[in-house]
């Protein structure tokens, strides 16, 4: 009797083993095969873009698509545009959101608790709805056109949630840490900057990719706020090839699996951060 | 200056110490206000004035407000943009909550399905929605062959360009990437439950089904109730991925509200109008926050 349930038992585990194998790799191919269609796309001449039954492996091989990446739509410079405002912002946000992550968890001031509350419902401002003060104030101060009034409104849309990350992160800090370094009389800034903020790495590091997806990946903002076109942004360049008179399916694809690049690489190398990132402090663990 | 700051706290007194507070959170804080709270009292008075921003200033009260509730243009957007929400959400939920328990278990290959799985997420939105723009091209995409080679049609469909199938092509492509966002927080959620739960539960007798009704969703419940806020919230303002693929149209059929706003604002420049909208999905967001709170919070 014993030995019977004990085979069952085996059994049933290689059957849901199976099953979910089944079940993973049925559901892995609504995600495999875009992307494979996006990269055969690429690496297609035009014509066959045309085809009547879809081509799966292009012939020949084209590269065509890619060097008018570089070349004919001068996406490199947009690359740049797109990393240098993504990168000013992740620095803004990784600055402040330290410094108020720091000072709400040390500090019991009278409407601490308050601020919180309020970088929460600053998340319900639909992006929408600050398109239009943004341009109007922007417009004001001479910033649209310019990668310097991008790189604000990317930090003051992140800097909330940033900051709701590194509290979370300084939370898991022990406070005896500070503690014992106020006693040897190191003011707070000194505390904060040479004994705490050493231990926060994993949680700036979260916060940065965090800030770097959000950046990279916006387009509204963008598209409303640079006309000019040496300063327009990758997601803006690439879309805007889907409105001319012709569009170049091939040439898109080539484009968008490019700008899709440099995430990946870096999801590959700092999964943990990503994962960090994405939760961002709403698992404890 | 911030050394000055920390030394002048450091001499002593406990109020001063809770003081310091004030200047480390001053840099987040002017920016909240000077970037978010500001533009947003420069919307709220720009939704009193029919204005292009540039030389029509013409004071107009509670005007806009009362036509959003009159006038179908307005809530028969939010009423569509409240189903989009509702069908998005749910698929990030079902699948994020299927895979993440699918993921959670040691086998062969984890680690590659859990890289695939994540990629949707990683894609940025307005690549996303060209890349099904162009798999549902209805003369040349990669879908309708397919569907047509297992048999379910039998003749192109404009997927995109058909008032019926816009809307499903277009919630398809907003659970295709938002769901990673769902199985991962559900993933880390799991990882924080405690085996011994399952080990009591097995010596019980419970069956997965039950394991996963009785120990897994009630440890989830803090993350599910986080990510149910966040995920309504950000998908009711959703504007890029419709944006690229449908531009709200044909029609009406996909016409959310932040494109909605969008087009008022930047197309009809009629900037006052679109400002008053904001303001109100502001509040529509804030109490879709309040309510999942409060229902959740009651079950308890």
């Amino acid at each position: 009797m014993k030995n019977k349930m004990g085979i069952g038992k085996k059994q049933k585990q290689r059957v849901n083993g199976a099953l979910r194998y089944i079940v993973l790799v049925v559901l892995s191919l609504f995600i495999v095969v875009p992307v494979l269609w996006m990269i055969s796309t690429a690496f297609k001449p035009e014509a066959q873009t045309y085809s009547p039954t879809p081509i799966w492996i292009p012939d020949p091989v084209s590269f065509e698509s890619f060097k008018k990446f570089w070349g004919l739509y001068n996406f490199g410079k947009m690359t740049m545009n797109s990393l240098a405002t993504c990168l000013g912002a992740v620095v803004l946000c990784v600055a402040f959101s330290c410094l108020a992550g720091y000072g709400i968890t040390r500090f019991k001031f009278k409407g601490n608790k308050q601020f919180m509350g309020f970088l929460l419902i600053t998340q319900m401002f639909p992006s929408v709805m600050l398109v239009v003060p943004f341009y109007a104030v922007l417009t004001t101060y001479r910033l649209t056109n310019s990668l310097l009034g991008l790189v604000i409104v990317y930090a003051a849309t992140n800097i909330a949630f940033s900051t709701w990350m590194m509290v979370s992160y300084f939370k898991t800090i022990p406070v005896e840490l500070d503690e014992a370094a106020r006693v040897d009389g190191a003011s707070n800034f000194r505390i904060f900057w040479k004994i705490i903020l050493p231990l926060t790495v994993p949680g700036i590091a979260a916060v940065a990719i965090f800030v770097l997806i959000n950046g990279w990946n916006e387009y509204m903002f963008s598209s409303v706020l640079i006309s000019k076109d040496s300063l327009k942004t990758l997601t803006v360049g690439i879309v805007a090839l889907n409105t001319q008179n012709q569009v170049h399916w091939n040439d898109m694809m080539a484009a968008s699996s490019v700008s899709c690049l440099p995430l990946i690489v870096l999801f590959l190398c700092f999964q943990k951060y990503f994962i960090a990132g994405m939760t961002g402090g709403a698992v404890k663990n | 200056m911030r050394t000055e700051i920390g030394t002048k706290v450091s001499r002593g007194k406990v109020k001063n110490k809770e003081r310091a507070g004030y200047w480390f959170i001053f840099p987040a804080a002017l920016a909240m206000f000077g970037l978010i709270i500001y533009p947003m009292f420069y919307g709220l008075y720009l939704s009193f004035y029919n204005t292009n921003l540039v030389n029509k200033w013409k004071f107009v009260g509670m005007k806009y407000y009362i036509q959003a509730i009159v006038k179908p243009e307005f809530y028969s957007s939010v009423l569509l943009t409240f189903g989009f929400m509702l069908l998005v959400v749910a698929g990030h939920f079902l699948f994020g909550i299927l895979l993440a328990s699918f993921l959670n278990k040691e086998f062969a290959g984890r680690t590659v399905f859990r890289v695939i799985f994540m990629l949707p997420w990683l894609f940025p939105e307005s690549v996303i929605a060209l890349l099904f723009t162009w798999i549902m091209n209805p003369m040349y995409g990669v879908l309708n062959s397919i569907l047509k080679d297992i048999g379910i049609i039998s003749e192109n469909i404009s997927w995109l360009g058909s008032a019926k199938f816009a809307f499903p092509a277009v919630v398809f492509a907003c659970i295709w990437k938002g769901y990673p966002l769902v199985m991962t927080m559900v993933l880390s959620g799991m990882q924080s439950i405690s085996q011994d739960h399952y080990e009591a539960a097995e010596i019980d007798g419970a069956n997965k089904w039950k394991q996963f009704l009785n120990i897994t969703l009630p440890g989830l419940r803090p993350v599910l109730v986080t990510t149910l806020i966040l995920d309504s919230v950000w998908w009711f303002k959703q504007y890029t991925l419709v944006y690229t693929m449908t531009n709200g149209g044909p029609g009406n059929a996909t016409n959310l509200i932040s494109l909605n706003i969008y087009g008022t604002a930047f197309n009809d420049l009629q900037f006052g109008k679109a400002a008053a909208w904001g303001i109100i999905v502001f509040v529509i967001c804030y109490v879709i926050s309040r309510i999942y709170r409060m229902v959740l919070k009651d079950e308890e």
